[in-house]
């Protein structure tokens, strides 16, 4: 089996709303897929319907092999679920959660009780075994809910938000869990606003933004994909203004014709491949920034509070030897560098704020 | 497919957790208790000790009988006996007294003419003290013209004409009315022409002598299994809904007829304990006598509890809050209740309440009911009530199960 979930033109219509619109979608089998989405653009909506807790208005999708529509119960014994409000009885303890879901699931008893015991010990819960589910933190339950979700041991493991609300501590627990649990060869499906967290587990990510995907790939092909697309619309936009200094120029004299010649070499400059340089200087002062301004390489210079100024410059190794010895050169005292790269967080951004649709994988 | 394993989960689930939650089991407890209690003292006890004030202008043996015969009689307590019947009336004007019992001055005169005019005034604004006070008083005045009436034949020969000059009259005025007319006035009131005759009028209580808390034990019975099963329902299947824990049932390969099949479980052990509660409260507290089967009673209540169980997951399979469930349902239980013949009968009802009455399950339960625990009957005689009860049943489920949503 290529991939564990297939989705063929899934929709979901609340009334008018269409909350998930002709979704087509391919996840690689024993992955980590992160599928990410602004509040109410359908996420939730799709993972409840492959998780068979609600129905297509129309089209279909398979997961583990099997058709959500026709083989329900067949879905759900190959998957399991961390929903985002942790739904266990809080009347009853720990130990009895996790028994009634391995029964529900049909798992024999010795089986459910083994398991049970070496999940709890996995994620450290087993001490708290017979406290009612109601007293837990909410780390605790959330470890419960793991247990509850992984008696019947699932192929497919989908996690909805699942680190929300939990300590820094209680985060990494959960995160080694799941590079565990994919180790062994069960495919993740992580919904998920922490981009950290994705961008540490996930192998590919999904955007889905107003009911479509609007952007599938790995983490880096998605930033390497809004690299290319800014440059693109850096060039379109330079070769746009050099047309209308041409136009102009034609018209100009040759005194004229020189400053147009300066703008376009200005523009010709920035058209080139640059990238931004993050710098934070203790002691900045007026003559570090102006011997900065005076290298060939740096294009624009923002200062911004606190000593930070941020370099736009000529993409280059060399353009930041030259950069840092300058600095030094005029004393300097440099507290932190950092280049300003998109972060999934820009890709995210930039992918749930266009319109258009992106499609298939 | 019903999976047996699961719904004993589900089963052992809800007891484990109204086990815990000791509030809840208390509540549950004393709940029946408390509206058997109420209803029974409330509206189902037998009133005494009204106080009335008796205003004799005579003097004599009948009149000391008569005083006898009142202050004997449990409805009232004699608070005062005075000769003025301004001052009778005054006493039920300022509330002293429900009633002004007024003997007229001729009471112990046997060779007068004229009819003895007993007068009652009374405060019509407690219509329970009057309505009760007014038939009693007519029928000791009448019991005793009666007596008196015979004495005198056996005395004076057989004759009839002096037989009805001892006739007493009772006359009964409203409060209402005393403001507007004097005591002695007999326009507005109820003449009652005592006939010494030898007519015997025979009551047969076909069966027994049945009160209002015996009427209403029944209904009360259904009507507790009523708001239990369609409120524990909210909690049980929407409430479940709302905190996100149906969902985690939901995501296993379990069937909707399995994890209802377990709600209607734990309901029905409940409620069937609940109804062992309220008829041996009934028992203890009012005495009340279960004329048929108690076999038949429980499993009539088991039906009904049944019933409403469907009724509630027909209302929570698409509600997704408890609020929801809550708005729902009040519009239908609160109607049902004063609908069904709980207190009244259907028949006294306007008709077209009576029409709507014969379509809420809550009518037939209490005929049955009713027909087994007083009348004494058997499943014979009830047959089309556990039939339409057992129609219901099967609609509200089938609705139920088709339309339960498992979005989540």
């Amino acid at each position: 089996m290529k991939y564990c979930v297939e989705t063929f033109d899934l929709t979901k219509n609340y009334g008018d709303f269409k909350a998930v619109d002709d979704l087509k979608m391919k996840i690689k089998n024993k992955s980590i897929f992160g599928f990410l989405g602004p509040n109410g653009a359908g996420k939730t909506t799709t993972i409840k319907m492959l998780t068979c807790l609600a129905l297509p208005t129309t089209g279909t999708a398979t997961v583990a092999g099997n058709d959500i529509l026709k083989n329900p119960n067949e879905v759900r014994q190959k998957i399991g679920m961390i929903p985002q409000m942790v739904s266990l009885y809080g009347d009853l303890t720990v130990k009895e959660n996790i028994q009634l879901c391995g029964d529900f699931y049909g798992v024999t008893r010795d089986l459910r009780d083994s398991r049970a015991d070496e999940l709890m010990e996995m994620v450290d819960i087993k001490y708290a075994e017979n406290k009612p589910v109601s007293q837990l933190s909410g780390g605790m339950k959330q470890k419960a809910s793991v247990v509850a979700s992984l008696i019947h041991q699932p192929d497919i493991l989908f996690l909805d938000e699942p680190t929300i609300g939990l300590d820094p501590t209680t985060k990494r627990v959960l995160w080694d869990m799941v590079e565990e649990l994919n180790s062994e060869g069960r495919s993740i499906i992580l919904c998920s606003h922490d981009m950290y967290e994705v961008e540490l587990l996930c192998d590919d990510v999904g955007i889905i933004n107003r009911g479509v995907l609007a952007a599938f790939d790995t983490p880096q092909g998605l930033k390497d994909t809004m690299i290319n697309e800014r440059k693109t619309e850096k060039t379109s936009r330079s070769s746009n203004i050099t047309k209308i200094v041409e136009e102009i120029q034609k018209e100009a004299s040759p005194k004229e014709n020189a400053s147009f010649n300066k703008i376009k070499d200005y523009i010709e400059k920035k058209n080139r491949d640059s990238m931004e340089l993050s710098i934070m200087i203790s002691n900045l002062d007026e003559n570090i920034v102006n011997q900065l301004e005076k290298l060939p390489i740096t294009y624009n210079i923002t200062k911004q509070h606190s000593g930070r100024i941020v370099i736009e410059m000529e993409d280059s190794e060399e353009s930041v030897t030259q950069i840092i010895s300058s600095i030094i050169e005029n004393n300097g005292n440099m507290t932190s560098i950092s280049t300003k790269d998109p972060s999934l967080e820009d890709v995210f951004v930039r992918v749930t704020t266009k319109k258009e649709k992106v499609g298939e994988e | 497919m019903v999976e047996t394993k699961k719904m004993m989960w589900m089963f052992k689930k809800d007891i484990m957790v109204l086990w815990r939650h000791k509030p809840r089991l208390i509540a549950l407890i004393l709940f029946p208790i408390i509206m058997i209690t109420l209803f029974g003292y409330g509206m189902g006890g037998t009133l005494t000790n009204i106080p009335v004030v008796v205003v004799s202008q005579s003097n004599g043996p009948v009149t000391n009988a008569t005083l006898n015969a009142i202050k004997s009689t449990s409805l009232y307590n004699v608070v005062n006996v005075i000769n003025d019947p301004n001052k009778g009336k005054q006493m039920v004007m300022d509330g002293q007294v429900k009633a002004a019992i007024i003997l007229p001055s001729n009471y112990d005169d046997m060779q007068s003419q004229t009819p003895k005019n007993v007068i009652i005034d009374a405060d019509s604004s407690d219509q329970m003290a009057t309505g009760a006070l007014i038939p009693t008083t007519q029928a000791l005045f009448s019991q005793i013209s009666n007596q008196l009436g015979i004495q005198e034949l056996q005395s004076m020969g057989l004759s009839s004409s002096a037989a009805q000059s001892s006739q007493i009259q009772v006359q009964s005025q409203t409060s209402s009315q005393l403001l507007s007319s004097p005591a002695t006035t007999t326009s507005g009131g109820i003449n009652f022409q005592n006939i010494v005759n030898s007519i015997n009028f025979q009551i047969n209580k076909l069966y027994g002598n049945i009160s209002y808390i015996d009427f209403l034990v029944p209904g009360v019975l259904a009507m507790v299994v009523l708001f239990s099963c369609m409120f524990g329902m909210g909690e049980s299947i929407a409430g479940e809904r709302e905190r996100g824990e149906l969902a985690r049932l939901f995501m296993t390969p379990t069937s909707i007829t399995t994890i209802v099949g377990g709600k209607i479980l734990s309901k029905l052990t409940i409620e069937t304990g609940r109804a062992v509660i309220l008829i041996v409260v009934a028992i203890i507290l009012f005495g009340i006598v279960i004329a048929g089967s108690m076999l038949l009673t429980l499993l009539l209540l088991v039906l009904v509890a049944l019933c409403f169980v469907g009724f509630g997951i027909m209302i929570s399979a698409r509600v997704s809050t408890q609020e929801d469930y809550m708005q729902m349902v009040q519009p239908i239980t609160l109607p049902m209740m004063f609908m069904s013949g709980v207190f009244y009968p259907v028949e006294t009802m306007p008709w077209i309440f009576q029409k709507i009455a014969y379509i809420l399950p809550l009518t037939y339960a209490n005929d049955a009911l009713r027909a087994v625990m007083l009348k004494g009957v058997g499943i014979g005689a009830i047959w089309v009530d556990v039939v339409v009860l057992l129609g219901f049943t099967a609609l509200f489920f089938g609705l139920g199960v088709r339309g339960f949503n498992r979005d989540v």
